[in-house]
């Protein structure tokens, strides 16, 4: 996590997200499956290929790509049809866009209510036998039973969750880095998913990104660094205010 | 010299030692200083993070000059402050913590103005900052000079209309072996213990005191493996590459 200043003198806490050797894996046309969007596998990190199964291994042989430690998939419109091997950069999203981060979260291990639902517990003295950190009554006497979903001691944490509409400051084409906005879930160098945000609010924001991805031997020619208007750069010189 | 009593051939020629010669001004510019905001810490990130940050650090240094200062150091830094007279604001201080790494980089300064301590930590990199002046040079005893907060206000105050001091480069910065004299006890944090390792107070309490709090010494701390970080390669690889960068 690094500061980002804007033009205005703020600071903003920014994540730095690598893209790592990502490529699409498959096409799923919208009749193959449920019916209402059309999926893209997305295969991220490359990993060893001698620890899975000859069927595992069916997909990444024909789209013709090293196997990959994740594959995701992601919903997309019927005219995003992207030839499986195609390899994705960082430069499918701009500076100025809103996106949705999900990942695994760090996993806590078995914990007690107190720290897993944020219970109040009981007081340290004034008479307290052995109770400190229960979680006290579970239900009420009419119900005669505990209600299913009931918030009680378990396994905390390693699951997956997303923080959405996470603004895009700087995109670095170089080494395929994506500056995002906030805090991400899960620890460091943990693989993460990055989507176009779902939020109604910014749906303007997301509009004319790069479609359906961007080609890296097309003619598009990037600078190294691509930055919202916003964003202060460093070759500028010192903020003032008039 | 005539060496007859050598070992092998007498009579054989034994050319003189050459003469040594030192050259001083080679000697002087041979000191470094690495701002240590360009050393990363030790776990388990990704260098290629540390690379990057280090990267937007020096485009910062090429625009705006942050001079090489020390703990210690009393410095005058003028901001942008959009609710000030004149939408400038300058502030005289002693540098007494230096702390974060990479672009959060702080600094914390200290005065006394009409009798009210002031401290106010500023960003390194913060693009707000539109210079920062060193107005005196002097190293003190210890790396953190937060017991100035329980010291009298008379160390903690420095003139605000200071003239700055020239330096010649490439010359030793003083060590000012200043005892600092402290308020009546309860301090905020008890300074008399060796964990915080103060040389630069001059400790007017009873031997009853001191002996006390070296109960909570840790000898063993300064022999535990774990613990060790040795920079020296790491902050020679980035010596080289920072001046690498500044120079073009």
């Amino acid at each position: 996590m690094m500061p980002i200043w804007t033009k205005s003198g703020k600071k903003h806490a920014v994540t730095l997200l690598k893209v790592q050797d990502c490529h699409v894996l498959k096409y799923i046309s919208k009749e193959e499956s449920d019916g209402k969007t059309a999926k893209l596998l997305v295969g991220g990190k490359n990993a060893s290929p001698f620890s899975k199964s000859e069927s595992a291994m069916e997909i990444f042989r024909e789209a013709g790509v090293p196997r990959k430690q994740k594959v995701t998939m992601f919903n997309v419109t019927d005219d995003a049809l992207v030839k499986p091997g195609t390899p994705l950069y960082a430069a499918h999203f701009r500076p100025g866009q809103f996106v949705d981060v999900t990942a695994k979260t760090i996993g806590k291990g078995f914990q007690g209510v107190m720290k897993r639902w944020g219970f109040k517990g009981q007081p340290a003295s004034h008479g307290q036998t052995k109770t400190h950190r229960r979680p006290g009554a579970l239900s009420t006497n009419k119900a005669a039973k505990v209600y299913r979903g009931k918030k009680m001691p378990g396994k905390m944490g390693n699951i997956y969750r997303t923080s959405f509409g996470l603004k895009v400051w700087r995109i670095n084409t170089k080494h395929d880095i994506i500056y995002v906005n906030g805090s991400v879930p899960g620890h460091t160098n943990c693989l993460v998913k990055v989507r176009d945000s779902k939020l109604p609010t910014c749906k303007e924001y997301n509009k004319n990104p790069p479609f359906p991805t961007f080609f890296a031997d097309g003619d598009e020619k990037l600078p190294e660094d691509l930055y919202d208007e916003e964003m202060f750069q460093f070759t500028d010189p010192s903020v003032t205010y008039t | 010299v005539c060496r007859l009593s050598s070992d092998e051939k007498p009579g054989k020629f034994q050319p003189p030692p050459k003469p040594v010669i030192i050259d001083k001004l080679k000697q002087i510019e041979e000191r470094r200083f690495l701002s240590p905001e360009f050393i990363p810490p030790r776990g388990r990130m990704d260098p290629l993070k540390f690379f990057i940050e280090r990267k937007d650090m020096i485009q910062r240094r090429k625009v705006f000059n942050i001079p090489e200062f020390y703990v210690g150091h009393i410095l005058a830094v003028t901001t942008a402050d959009l609710y000030a007279k004149d939408k400038v604001n300058r502030f005289v201080g002693i540098c007494i913590q230096r702390g974060g790494k990479g672009l959060g980089a702080t600094f914390v300064l200290r005065n006394v103005i009409e009798d009210q301590g002031v401290e106010i930590c500023y960003e390194l990199y913060n693009p707000r900052i539109q210079a920062i002046e060193v107005l005196k040079l002097e190293k003190r005893l210890d790396d953190n000079l937060m017991y100035l907060r329980d010291a009298l206000p008379e160390y903690s105050t420095f003139d605000v209309n200071m003239k700055p001091e020239t330096r010649l480069d490439h010359e030793e910065i003083p060590v000012n072996k200043l005892q600092v004299r402290m308020k009546p006890k309860p301090w905020s944090k008890r300074w008399e213990r060796p964990r915080y390792n103060i040389k630069g107070i001059k400790f007017e309490l009873p031997e009853k005191v001191m002996k006390e709090a070296q109960k909570w010494s840790q000898p063993w701390l300064e022999f535990d493996m774990l613990r060790e970080y040795d920079t020296s390669k790491i902050e020679e690889k980035i010596w080289k590459e920072v001046n690498e960068e500044l120079k073009k």
